[in-house]
């Protein structure tokens, strides 16, 4: 194992109160069970197969598990039970075992395409010695799985994975077990083959000590939720963070902020449209201007495991099973009664509950409001808990699932906790910085802390040519500017439109963290009539500040100064493509960012 | 082979005779199953390449179908006798049971010595094998497979003139065809691969991890080398191997104590498994007499050449640490050495039990044939690795439970079943 990674674990267990500094690879493998066919799946909450690594994430959710079991939750939370899913770890042994009978290693040491190289996984023969645990497993088991990476990289301080590497839910419902066992299986192979997707490989070049020896164990975890129909998916799910890197208002960042969302946690971790609220403010929503805003910008579909036979065969599209659904059909599951309000339009205001007819909004108003079930509360006491035990700010992700009669007993599903990297340089600016001549824009919603006074490069998206149907293409023309820079060995200040990092093509550009690996800055612009609500991307996010990539948030007329639009088109034009600028200036942006007011201010010479 | 001394049926009777008054089965019962249900006797003639005609003795024994089609292998060997396509049929009958696939008991011989015969010659003696028995075997009645010198190649023929006279396909009248061509992924290594899959169960009801184990293997055939690959792939090491060497006619070990590269010396062995000595010993191999392989201070051991290998004259020279003995071949072990391992207390894994992965995945073989789909060999093996470890189970919890050698009680479990199945269908 990689030193700093290797640290890091022994000080996430160890300030767990999990484990001494003393312990070896072979005492944290004890603390696992090996799975047992004779026990199985449903008795052990966690076991593994295999004896080798069991990566970043299963190591988080190990320390949660100590954690839980060290808090006394069911005495100040009546009704929840809180829980981590019952998994198995398969090691990163058995990846070993089949990359290397399989001859793979060759294979994505080239430059190969991801449906090749998933294509050749698929192929590949899973190791002898495993294959009948996991028939065992599929025979015992007849509700969804959730098949998640969890790479020696991933989630480890300062090397956050977060969303770079696969993740496939399998509904396991068939009839057959021999049939479950296969999905598995290509489920699996699906995780595996992802390890050495470009952008994970892209990704990993920024890890610039540790860019060839990855491995993957993989987890193996029961699906938080229920079967409704042709859906299975818990009522709740979201991400919890001790720091709110978009903090407005009157909310302090270090007040933190939680994203729920309505089905699978896919919704909040790709970055669409959820409930965004402060812990210390459970009863106040997101920062819409108008109510016709919130209901517009607000959570209306939402992602549930397709329980169906899929309409197409394809082990290596990761959202194979799962299906896309609107609120009426959690309204016609029973799922919203203590989740959404209801619209009055007599009114113009919202009420909650569904009790009357008009258009639902899902802002949980039930629950944080009302407290039916005492989420925020677990919530809130969950981050402090995992704040003090691992000693920095906290992300938790979290899926819960309710009774629909009544709403209670909930059943809370601890799904994973990482670290988040704030920056502690002092940095500070005063107001008149702001009123230099030579500002190149200014925000007072920056993240980040620091300096920055060596990026000469830009990599600008014509504003001229701008239109919400072309973010794909300027997704890859981005992709070819920056590997460019990349080659060139030089770092850039990204500027574009709309939400970065988005999967939703209509709502801003939907790079990965690869595609822009060469941006220090980037900086989230909009253009008149241009209507964005702030970004979400749990992940993308999450992982662009650990790298210490500065961001600003540049609200058109709204800033505190706008961008220098004539600084920019006075840079020389480096290279140009349909919809992209690689600008350069004749002497490097000096990138200020105060992380403790979130102002940031970008200086030209 | 048998030798003249020793009737392999009439070893297979007193075993299910011991079994049947463990079990306490009645008359008509044992009547039953002491005997074969159906025995075929014919004559093969060929027109040889010299033009004259020669007429060859074919066999085929049915020994109970009670609960499924039968299922055995077609062997082609000058001294093949009745007798012992009878004897090895009933212990497919009590093999198939002890894995509790749906399966009866069938084999099949030919007098003939294929080493003589061209391969036009021998597609006509399988022809001609197939001719005789059309109207009784089939995917439903009884299903042959390649045993002793019989192959692919011969399966094929004999399919082919099954469907020609059928007027139609018939892929799973026949198991052991080519991958490609009927055959399943996954039965090259099935019997290997079956044989570790008890060892392990058994080491894990040990408390002893594969890891921590050493093994010597007699035998470096197909069984051998699978067995081999699995059981290193769980941590265990193999020391010795034996083999017999075609060009000085004798048996041979060759010994690593540090553990022999499987890879290695799979690079110095001919398809039959036999070791070429000089290669092996640069290779740092210690080259010993052939006996030596019972002798090893190991763990395990891997009988897994041929039958009557551990007998009365050399059980005593195993180790104090043998643990395990799993017979990957059928019937290395004679009933008087068996009466001594029992004695000391070394942990038997029966052939019946040990080796039925090679027949398990025949089963698969012919279901897969049957529908005309064919399993990916992650499917086929995690199958057999959960059939061999229940039937492992079945067979070790009996044996704790009433306290029996674990060679009775899979002849418990096995005859059991098949009494069961003849009772229900209303045969006694």
């Amino acid at each position: 194992m990689e030193p700093e990674i290797f640290r890091f674990h022994f000080y996430f267990l160890c300030h767990m109160k999990l484990t001494p500094f003393t312990h070896t690879h072979e005492q944290i493998l004890d603390l696992i069970p090996e799975y047992s066919r004779d026990i199985g799946f449903h008795r052990t909450p966690i076991t593994r197969i295999g004896s080798g690594e069991i990566g970043g994430k299963a190591h988080g959710l190990l320390a949660a598990r100590a954690l839980i079991d060290r808090l006394d939750l069911a005495g100040e939370l009546e009704g929840v039970s809180v829980s981590i899913p019952r998994m198995v770890v398969l090691t990163t042994e058995v990846f070993d075992l089949f990359m290397e009978r399989n001859e793979l290693q060759e294979l994505v040491k080239s430059e190969t395409s991801d449906v090749r190289i998933a294509d050749a996984f698929q192929r590949g023969d899973f190791p002898t010695e495993c294959v009948g645990d996991l028939m065992t497993l599929a025979q015992s088991l007849t509700t969804p799985i959730a098949v998640r990476s969890s790479s020696r990289l991933e989630d480890a301080l300062y090397r956050p994975f977060a969303g770079v590497y696969g993740t496939k839910m399998v509904p396991n419902n068939q009839f057959s077990p021999s049939e479950r066992f296969m999905r598995l299986l290509e489920a699996i192979k699906y995780v595996y083959a992802s390890t050495y997707f470009r952008e994970a490989r892209i990704y990993r070049q920024n890890c610039t000590d540790d860019t060839t020896d990855e491995k993957m164990a993989v987890i193996l975890q029961e699906v938080v939720g229920k079967r409704h129909g042709k859906r299975f998916y818990p009522e709740v799910s979201g991400v919890a963070r001790c720091f709110n890197f978009y903090a407005m208002n009157w909310v302090r960042p270090e007040d933190g902020v939680i994203d729920l969302a309505l089905g699978l946690g896919k919704t909040v971790v790709d970055g669409e449209a959820a409930w965004t609220y402060s812990p210390h403010l459970p009863h106040v929503g997101p920062p819409f201007n108008t109510i016709s805003d919130m209901l517009k910008h607000s959570q209306v579909a939402f992602w549930a495991v397709n329980m169906e036979k899929p309409t197409v065969y394809d082990p290596v599209n990761e959202a194979e099973y799962l299906i896309r659904c609107e609120l009426p059909d959690a309204e016609a599951d029973g799922s919203l009664k203590f989740l959404a309000s209801t619209f009055d339009a007599e009114s113009g205001r919202i009420r909650s509950g569904i009790s009357t007819r008009g258009p639902r909004l899902l802002n949980f108003t039930p629950i944080l409001t009302h407290d039916r079930v005492p989420l925020n509360q677990l919530l809130k006491l969950l981050l402090k808990e995992c704040e003090t035990a691992l000693g920095s700010p906290v992300e938790i992700e979290f899926a819960m699932s309710l009774d629909l009669e009544d709403g209670l007993p909930a059943s809370f599903g601890f799904l994973q906790v990482r670290p988040i990297v704030i920056d502690s340089v002092n940095v500070e600016f005063g107001d008149e910085d702001f009123e230099a001549t030579n500002v190149l824009l200014a925000s007072d919603n920056a993240l980040g802390n620091g300096i920055i006074d060596t990026i000469e490069d830009i990599i600008l998206v014509r504003r001229d040519l701008f239109d919400w149907k072309h973010t794909p293409a300027i997704a890859n023309e981005i992709e070819y500017l920056n590997a460019r820079l990349i080659r060139e060995n030089r770092n850039s200040i990204l500027v574009g439109y709309g939400r970065w990092g988005t999967t939703d093509e209509w709502r801003g550009i939907p790079v990965h963290v690869g595609q822009i690996s060469s941006a220090r800055v980037i900086v989230e612009a909009t253009l008149p009539g241009m209507v964005v609500s702030p970004s979400q991307g749990s992940h993308f996010f999450h992982n662009l500040t650990s790298f210490r990539v500065f961001y600003f948030s540049m609200p058109h007329e709204n800033s505190l100064r706008d961008i220098a639009w004539d600084v920019l088109d006075a840079c020389d034009v480096i290279e140009e493509t349909n919809f992209v600028l690689l600008l350069r200036a004749r002497s490097p942006f000096k990138t200020m960012v105060d992380g403790k007011t979130r102002r940031g201010i970008i200086l030209y010479e | 082979m048998a030798t003249k001394s020793f009737n392999a049926f009439e070893m297979a009777q007193a075993q299910f005779d011991q079994t049947a008054k463990q079990l306490g089965l009645d008359q008509a019962t044992c009547e039953l199953l002491r005997q074969p249900l159906r025995e075929y006797s014919f004559a093969i003639p060929v027109r040889m390449d010299n033009g004259t005609t020669q007429v060859f003795r074919g066999f085929r024994v049915q020994h109970n179908d009670a609960r499924g089609p039968g299922k055995g292998g077609i062997r082609f060997h000058p001294m093949e006798t009745l007798d012992t396509v009878r004897a090895l049929s009933m212990w497919m009958t009590w093999k198939c049971s002890v894995v509790d696939i749906p399966l009866g008991g069938s084999k099949g011989g030919v007098i003939c010595d294929p080493h003589n015969l061209s391969g036009r010659e021998q597609e006509q003696i399988c022809r001609g094998w197939v001719r005789q028995l059309a109207q009784d075997i089939g995917p439903d009645r009884d299903v042959p497979a390649p045993d002793v010198m019989t192959n692919a190649q011969h399966m094929l023929w004999m399919l082919d003139e099954y469907e020609t006279i059928r007027g139609a396909r018939f892929p799973g009248l026949i198991t052991g065809k080519p991958v490609g061509m009927g055959g399943s992924l996954g039965r090259t290594e099935a019997t290997g691969y079956g044989v570790v899959f008890t060892v392990r169960e058994a080491l894990r009801e040990m408390n002893i991890k594969p890891a921590d184990t050493i093994a010597s293997v007699q035998g470096f055939g197909n069984v051998a080398q699978y067995a081999i690959q699995l059981y290193t792939q769980l941590g265990g090491k193999v020391i010795a191997i034996s083999y017999w060497d075609q060009k000085e006619q004798t048996p041979r070990t060759l010994r690593k104590k540090d553990g022999i590269d499987l890879g290695a010396l799979l690079q110095i062995t001919d398809r039959f498994g036999g070791v070429d000595k000089d290669k092996a010993t640069d290779l740092g191999y210690e080259v010993l007499p052939g006996e030596a392989w019972i002798e090893q201070e190991v763990d395990i051991l891997f009988p897994s050449a041929m039958e009557n290998q551990i007998t009365a004259s050399n059980v005593n020279k195993i180790s104090k640490r043998v643990k395990i003995i799993a017979e990957g071949a059928n019937g290395p072990t004679t009933p008087d050495a068996d009466i001594e391992i029992h004695k000391r207390g070394i942990f038997m894994l029966p052939d019946l039990l040990a080796n039925a992965g090679g027949v398990t995945c025949s089963y698969f073989e012919q279901v897969q044939s049957n529908i005309n789909y064919f399993w990916e060999k992650d499917e086929v093996l995690g199958k057999l690795d959960t059939k061999m470890t229940s039937a492992y189970l079945r067979v070790s919890e009996l044996a704790r439970k009433k306290k029996l050698y674990m060679r009775d009680a899979a002849y418990t479990i096995a005859v059991d079943r098949v009494a069961k199945a003849c009772r229900d269908r209303g045969w006694v």
